[in-house]
């Protein structure tokens, strides 16, 4: 990696390990600002390090998500992306490191624990139960809820996804791919979480309704007070809604520091985003 | 004509008893993806325990209870004690068969220890015959029947109409995706193994009520027309096993009254492997086999 002054400073330098944590250096030029404010986080990974077999896939990551906002990880495919969201979710072990949910210590807790603490979330793949059908789905999305809950959290999701409406009784292998995500998106907001893990919530929806699940609904559950932890392939659009993001690459977190000034930068969005300002801004971010 | 009625009312017992265990059978799979071949061995413990309860002059309704009861507790245990350690470990698909068979011969053999390498029979009324329809039943025969309805029956309402049912469904779909939903799957894992076990104990005894005489091998010969019924309906599939269970029932008997009973099997596996070279899935699966073992 070039280490010319005018890059955000990588992860592992001196500065950096001062700072606790790789943050995005001040764009040359401009002011200095005094230190991004942050609320206090409801999830927090210090140093953690998780993976499939012996071999940590990711490792020394330390991130948090506070109420009200949305976080983003991006970084390219095979990142790790996905086995971070799956550590977090209870699904793969915590080699390293610990894992804290609001003041309790939740390193390698169960998913059915996690979710009775407030914690959603939504896979990549496998984002649905196949052989149920989306009646059955938004049910089981509730199932820690009583059963008038239940059918009055099925009225309200409903409501955010009314194309699923006339397709309750539908076995949901039978759904589209836009119609399953949209599924997957309503089952987990059943439990209106408190947490919200996302892993590609708008892969498969068409541009207008992945808009519309980014900025009506993610920006939505955040300012309601949800903390939203977001993994996106369209990394503009996430950025765009976020109001932190951390940059993985190769299992370590390379960047972190607020979407804007990740934006912001042209450099970290040539490199990292793989897409240069001209054609973000040629496609209209 | 005059043999054909007859045989369909022998096929629709055989299918009776084909069905319960075929159901408990696969539905164990679909939840836990644990091929269980121990499964015709707890049958004939089951048969054992309904031979005790008998023996001792009580009626055979109530050995029939005492050996479902036996099947599910018996099941759960053997989850609990032997199976989960052995995932807990590592043990994947091959290696949990490789202990399955290991139990079933442990059971198998245990039974002869204690029991005898002879032959053995309920200690039950003479069943009277009834005439439905040019076909003749036992009413021993008709209360199977009876039961295996009721039992499939009940697991469909389980299944489709219950909280617990649909989590167990949601379960075999996806055990991570249901955990992250909130449900211990623990918990539902223990209630497939006694639901499965209930089912497998269930069909144990009906099985016996059903012949003159069991063995300790009894079960275990009964588990490769089982295991065919699953496989027919779609590996973990409740609904596949069930209509598995007449086709295979009511053809093998439809067989072996005309053609021959040393037909009676072949007729079974033809059309199993027909079907399975139309339908590699099974007639009802949806369940692909790419999922993990869970305990
Ligand atoms: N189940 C698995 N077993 C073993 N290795 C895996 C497994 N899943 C993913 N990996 C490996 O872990 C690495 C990170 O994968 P991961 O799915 O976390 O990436 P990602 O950042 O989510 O990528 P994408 O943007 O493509 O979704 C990859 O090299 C992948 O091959
Ligand atoms: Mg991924």
């Amino acid at each position: 990696m070039p280490t010319s002054s005018d890059r955000p400073v990588p992860a592992g330098t001196p500065d950096a390990q001062a700072a606790g944590q790789p943050m995005v250096a001040a764009p040359p030029g401009a002011p200095a600002a005094g230190p991004p404010q942050r609320p206090p986080a409801v999830l927090r990974l210090d140093d953690v390090a998780a993976g499939y077999g012996a071999a940590p896939i990711v490792s020394g990551v330390s991130i948090s998500v506070g109420s009200g906002e949305v976080v983003s990880v991006i970084g390219p495919n095979g990142a790790g992306k996905s086995t971070l969201l799956k550590t977090v979710t209870g699904r793969l072990p915590v080699m390293a490191g610990t894992i804290t949910f609001g003041d309790r210590d939740v390193t390698n807790m169960r998913g059915n624990r996690l979710a009775r603490m407030g914690l959603g979330f939504v896979p990549q793949t496998r984002d649905v139960f196949d052989t149920l059908t989306v009646a059955e789905n938004l049910e089981m999305g509730g199932y820690l809820l009583s059963k008038s809950q239940i059918a009055a959290r099925v009225d309200t999701v409903l409501s955010v996804f009314p194309a699923l409406a006339g397709m309750q009784s539908r076995t949901a292998s039978k759904l589209s791919g836009g119609e399953r995500k949209m599924l997957a998106m309503a089952r987990v907001l059943m439990l209106e979480p408190s947490v919200l893990v996302l892993d590609e919530p708008t892969s498969n929806l068409s541009p207008d309704l992945s808009r519309s699940v980014l900025r009506d609904q993610v920006r939505r559950l955040a300012d309601a007070g949800t903390a939203v932890l977001l993994v996106e392939q369209k990394a503009f659009e996430a950025l765009g809604v976020s109001d932190w993001a951390y940059i993985l690459v190769a299992g370590r977190v390379e960047i972190a520091g607020p979407a804007e000034d990740i934006l912001a930068r042209p450099d970290i969005r040539e490199v990292f985003l793989g897409r240069s300002s001209n054609a973000d801004e040629a496609a209209g971010g | 004509m005059n043999t054909l009625l007859p045989a369909i009312g022998f096929g629709l017992v055989t299918a009776s008893i084909l069905a319960v265990a075929g159901v408990g059978f696969t539905l164990q799979f679909g939840v836990t993806n644990i091929l269980n071949l121990a499964y015709g061995d707890i049958m004939t413990a089951a048969a054992f325990v309904a031979y005790l309860v008998t023996s001792a002059g009580v009626s055979v309704w109530l050995a029939l209870v005492a050996g479902a009861a036996f099947g599910g507790v018996f099941s759960v245990v053997l989850n609990r004690a032997l199976y989960t350690p052995f995932v807990r470990h590592g043990t994947r698909l091959f290696g949990m068969i490789i202990v399955t068979i290991s139990v079933s011969l442990i059971v198998q053999n245990g039974l002869q220890a204690i029991f005898g390498a002879s032959f053995f029979s309920l200690n039950m009324p003479r069943p009277a015959p009834i005439h439905v329809a040019g076909m003749v039943f036992t009413t021993v025969q008709f209360a199977i029947i009876g039961i295996a309805v009721a039992a499939m029956l009940l697991v469909h309402l389980l299944l489709r109409y219950t909280k617990l049912g649909k989590a167990m469904r949601a379960t075999a779909s996806d055990p991570e995706l249901a955990r992250n939903c909130g449900i211990a799957t623990d918990r539902v894992i223990d209630l497939a193994w006694a639901l499965s076990g209930t089912l497998c104990g269930l069909a144990g005894v009906i099985l016996v009520m059903n012949v003159t005489a069991f063995t300790d091998t009894t079960g275990s010969q009964f588990l490769i027309p089982v295991v065919a019924v699953a496989v027919l309906g779609g590996i973990g599939q409740p609904y596949g096993a069930m209509l598995g269970a007449l086709i295979i029932g009511i053809a093998s008997e439809v067989a072996a009254a005309v053609i021959s009973p040393d037909y009676k099997n072949v007729v079974a596996f033809v059309i199993l492997v027909i079907v399975l070279l139309a339908r590699p899935q099974g007639i009802l699966s949806e369940i692909a086999t790419r999922k993990e073992v869970a305990a």
